[in-house]
Parts: C-alpha cells; sequence; structure tokens
C-alpha cells in the first residue's frame, strides 16, 4: 500500500524512543533559543538536533525539507543584512547594495532558530509511525476521536488518491486528454472534481455509519487489543528536557 | 421469545416528501432467519437501518411507530447501545474498514476496544470469529490488501466479535464474484446454526429461498407480504413487485409442478428435483 507518512523505518535508538519524547524535543528546540537568544546557544542546538537526525540515520531524508527552508531563510537574510533598522557595521558592498554586520547576525540567528524546530520536527515526523504516535497520545488521555481522523487520514487519503486515478484512468479511456500543456490539464482537472468528491462524500457517510454501529461513540472506558508499547528512559528524557529548559529560565532570569 | 418487535413503523428521511417507511409491523423470533426483497427504492436498507438505531439517530427525519430489539426501545436508546444487541454488514466491504489499524486482527478489535472488552477477552473472540469466517490466514495482513470477499468477511467478522444476538446484512455480496459471495453465505449460515437471529437483503433469490424461514416482500416502503420462500416465490404477481423468483420455481411454474399436497411451487434445487425426479431422466 502507497504510504503519505514521511515515516522512515530503520533501527536506531531514535527510533525506539517513546513518541512523546519526541514532543517533549520539540518544545525544547523552540523554547532554548528564545530564552537564551545568544547564536552560540541556537548553533549549538542545531548542532544537536543534526546529531540525533544522523543518529536515527534519516538526515538525508531532510533534504527536501531544508532546500525549501533554506530558500525562504536566504530572502530573509538578504532584506535583514541590507535593509534593518539599526545597521551601522559596513560588511561589505556590491554594487549599489551594502551588507551590514547587525542585520546578518540578526537573520543568522532567526535562520538557526527555524533551522531548529524544523529539524526538530523532521525528528519526529522521520523516526516515529503515526499509528504509534496517536496510539501513545491516546494513552495519554487524548480523545480516541482526534485520533482516530490523525491515523485514518494516513490510510484514507492514499485510497482517495487511488479511487482518483481510477476515474482519471476512465475518463482518459473516453477520449478525454489529461496530458500535455498546462491548459489542457487544468481542463481535465474539473470533470475528476464531481466523482472524486460526490464519491468520498458518499463513502464518508457510509463509513461513519460503520463507525457508528461498532461502538465508536460509544461511553464506556476503552480498552486495547495490544499491550502499550515499553519505551525506556522515558520518564529521564522528559524530566531531562524539563530540567534544562528551567535551568536556562533560570539562567536568563540570573544574568 | 421474540427478538424484534415493529409497530406501525412510519419513517421519512429529512427534505423528502414521501414516506421511505410505510406502517410496517412485523415480529422476528429468535433464531429465524429473514429474508429481505423488493424492488429499488422499496425501503429494504431503511428497514434494516431502523433495526439498528441509525434510522432515525444518524439521519433524523420523521419517524412513527416503535422498534423494539432485544428488548431495547430503538428511539430511547443510543446507536452505540443497540449495537451490543444487533450488528450490521453494509454493501459495500470498502466503506467499512475503518482506516486506522494496521491489520486485520487490530480491525476486528476495534469495535470491542471501543465497548471496553478486556484484552484477553477480545483475543478470544477475535479467534473465535477468525476461525468462524475462514480468515485465520489473513489476520495480519493490511485491511486494505485483502480481495474484496475477504474484505467483507472481515467486516462480518468485527461485527460477530461484538457478540450481537441479531445480525442484519444489506446487501453483503452484491460487490462480490460468485466465489466470494458463496463464502459469504456459507459464513452467515454457519452463525444462523449457532442461534443468531439473521435478516438478511438480498437480490440473489436461489440464495434467498435457500437459507431464509420467512422473506418479506416490500414495495415503495409498504410490506405487502411476509411468509415462507414458498409462499412468496409462488405468488403470480411477483413481478409487478420488481422480483424474479428462483430459477427452479420458474422451471416448475412453467411445467406446472406444485410441492406435492401443498399449493406451491418448489423454491431449492432439493425441492425441484424432488418434484422432477420421477419426471425426468
Amino acid at each position: 500500500m502507497k504510504s503519505i507518512s514521511l515515516y522512515t523505518d530503520r533501527k536506531s535508538v531514535l527510533h525506539s524512543l517513546d513518541p512523546i519524547n519526541k514532543l517533549y524535543y520539540i518544545a525544547f528546540a523552540i523554547f532554548i533559543p528564545i530564552i537564551l537568544p545568544s547564536i552560540e546557544i541556537s548553533l549549538a542546538c542545531v548542532a544537536l538536533s543534526f546529531t540525533l537526525l544522523i543518529s536515527g540515520k534519516v538526515f538525508t531524508k531532510t533534504m527536501p525539507a531544508f532546500g525549501v527552508v533554506l530558500f525562504t531563510l536566504l530572502t530573509v537574510i538578504l532584506i535583514q543584512g541590507l535593509f534593518r533598522p539599526g545597521n551601522a557595521t559596513i560588511l561589505f558592498q556590491a554594487g549599489p547594495f551594502t551588507m551590514y554586520r547587525e542585520g546578518l547576525l540578526y537573520a543568522s540567528i532567526l535562520s538557526l532558530r527555524v533551522i531548529n524546530i524544523v529539524s526538530s520536527f523532521m525528528i519526529l515526523v522521520l523516526t516515529t509511525s503515526p499509528s504509534d504516535l496517536v496510539d501513545s497520545l491516546v494513552r495519554k488521555g487524548m480523545s480516541p476521536r482526534i485520533g482516530y481522523v490523525i491515523s485514518s487520514v494516513f490510510q484514507i487519503i492514499p485510497e482517495m488518491m487511488a479511487a482518483m486515478e481510477t476515474i482519471t484512468d476512465a475518463q482518459r479511456a473516453r477520449g478525454m486528454e489529461t496530458e500535455g500543456n498546462l491548459r489542457v490539464r487544468i481542463r481535465a482537472f474539473f470533470p475528476l472534481l464531481g466523482p472524486v468528491v460526490l464519491g468520498s462524500l458518499i463513502n464518508t457517510k457510509e463509513r461513519a455509519m460503520a463507525l457508528e454501529v461498532r461502538g465508536f461513540n460509544a461511553k464506556s472506558p476503552k480498552t486495547y487489543l495490544l499491550d502499550q508499547k515499553q519505551y525506556r528512559f522515558s520518564t529521564v528524557i522528559q524530566w531531562g528536557i524539563l530540567f534544562v529548559i528551567g535551568c536556562a529560565i533560570v539562567w536568563r532570569l540570573a544574568s | 421469545m421474540k427478538k424484534i418487535i415493529v409497530e406501525n413503523l412510519k419513517y421519512k428521511y429529512p427534505l423528502t416528501e414521501s414516506l421511505a417507511l410505510d406502517n410496517l409491523s412485523f415480529e422476528v423470533e429468535q433464531g429465524e432467519f429473514i429474508g429481505i426483497i423488493g424492488a429499488n427504492a422499496s425501503g429494504k436498507s431503511t428497514l434494516c437501518q431502523s433495526i439498528v438505531g441509525l434510522v432515525p439517530h444518524f439521519y433524523k427525519g420523521a419517524y412513527g411507530g416503535t422498534v423494539i430489539v432485544d428488548g431495547l426501545k430503538v428511539m430511547d436508546h443510543a446507536v452505540s447501545d443497540i449495537a451490543l444487541k444487533v450488528g450490521i454488514v453494509f454493501q459495500n466491504p470498502f466503506n467499512q474498514v475503518t482506516g486506522s489499524k494496521l491489520t486485520v486482527l487490530e480491525e476486528i478489535a476495534f469495535g470491542l476496544e471501543n465497548i471496553g472488552v478486556p484484552q484477553t477477552e477480545m483475543l478470544e473472540r477475535i479467534e473465535t470469529v477468525l476461525e468462524l469466517l475462514n480468515i485465520a490466514p489473513y489476520r495480519e495482513r493490511h485491511p486494505f490488501d485483502l480481495s474484496g470477499g475477504q474484505m467483507q468477511r472481515m467486516a462480518i467478522a468485527s461485527i460477530i466479535a461484538m457478540k450481537p444476538n441479531i445480525i442484519v446484512l444489506d446487501e453483503p455480496t452484491s460487490q462480490l464474484d460468485p466465489e466470494g459471495a458463496e463464502e459469504v453465505f456459507q459464513a452467515i449460515h454457519r452463525l444462523s446454526e449457532q442461534g443468531i437471529t439473521v435478516i438478511m437483503v438480498e437480490h440473489k433469490m436461489e440464495k434467498i429461498a435457500h437459507y431464509c424461514n420467512r422473506v418479506m416482500l416490500l414495495q415503495k416502503g409498504k410490506m405487502i407480504d411476509f411468509d415462507t420462500p414458498e409462499k412468496i416465490f409462488s405468488r403470480d404477481d411477483l413481478e409487478t413487485y420488481g422480483v424474479t423468483a428462483p430459477v427452479y420455481t420458474r422451471v416448475c411454474k412453467a411445467l406446472d409442478l406444485k410441492i406435492p399436497g401443498t399449493d406451491y411451487y418448489p423454491v431449492t434445487l432439493e425441492q425441484a428435483s424432488r418434484v422432477l425426479g420421477g419426471k425426468i431422466k
């Protein structure tokens, strides 16, 4: 079955950790550079995230995401470096444009924060299977309905895409142009919408009924077929992360 | 013991003009195998859904009369409560897969998890239904990777695992090939033998005649007749209700051969061959 999840199945310590730990790490990656806004701390955080990604054997998988992010960050660097109010120290000049030190420094801190946040999300997405994440969250008390929505999306969207392909093929078999320049493609798109959208609505109604008769809305407490996956060091990791964030706040307030 | 009691049931879908179910009254005993037949839009599916409570709770709409299922008054109970008494299997196996589980085993467990069955009992129940519906070899497969017949048997297994006393099947084999359909029929037959009350909508009249104790004929939401397959399929006006009698009945009707001692034509292969036995060598 096709999958739209980015999860990459590898053997690593990162893969065997509780998904909740990775959520804590995301909080860590967001807050630490904000609490301690020096460029050294940001660099250290990025280095840590990258080390984790490499240890999870998924670093190469992050490249497409970073491609997009770095392109956006390039515009930030240019604009801040050239036009930030308070720019004073000239770094270099290229034609009519002057690059300033202050703006560049500010832009680098900003960029490092973004890279750090993106990498922390990548750690979660690339090394955690969606069903494990949902399972952990539901057992922690998240509503099973929200859990269902998250985990079913990963299966039902590929099914919808397969249905769409079948409909495209059927229309092509009846002589509709579906390939060629942009105009042809756009025109081929509209006849698809009817069957795909209406079909999904009908399917959704039937699936809702099927869920309903299987006690989806039952009030009784839920039980589980599979035992909760046993993760090691979860408490240590989670308290450790909280402790470091706490220390960072204290350090910031003291200095 | 009466499992289903329906009295003066009337129902109209929201935003429609005519009644989908028009003054139905009937009773079903425990362990009976009931077939529901009729043309398209005669109210078969609506009747099925009114037994499990999807009508009126899921659709809303105008509702009159009473439906009592295994002692529960449908109007006054939530679908999830009624689901413990009666299960329903729909036409399209595909849309009954939850889409949130990764194996057949977990898929069947979905309903059990929701109603809070303890883990050990859950495993026992799942093993039983896997055997009963002959899908044990696929237990670790991904639900969407099954064939239509296997998927439909998984859907039935998921419902049976919840141990309802009554099971309602709404055209369970219409999207299956003959082999898949036969697998499903045999599975349902085994359930019926275990004393579960079965209500089935089906267009394959030979199957209805073969398996059902009684057959209900519907037209435009009204009950035309509710009797043994022999009586129903021997009616002269069957065609006007959009129903074609089993092939055995049609052959014997053409030859004017009735079941000895009755006024009715044979409806199954066995009955027909007994009647024809002496004539065709």
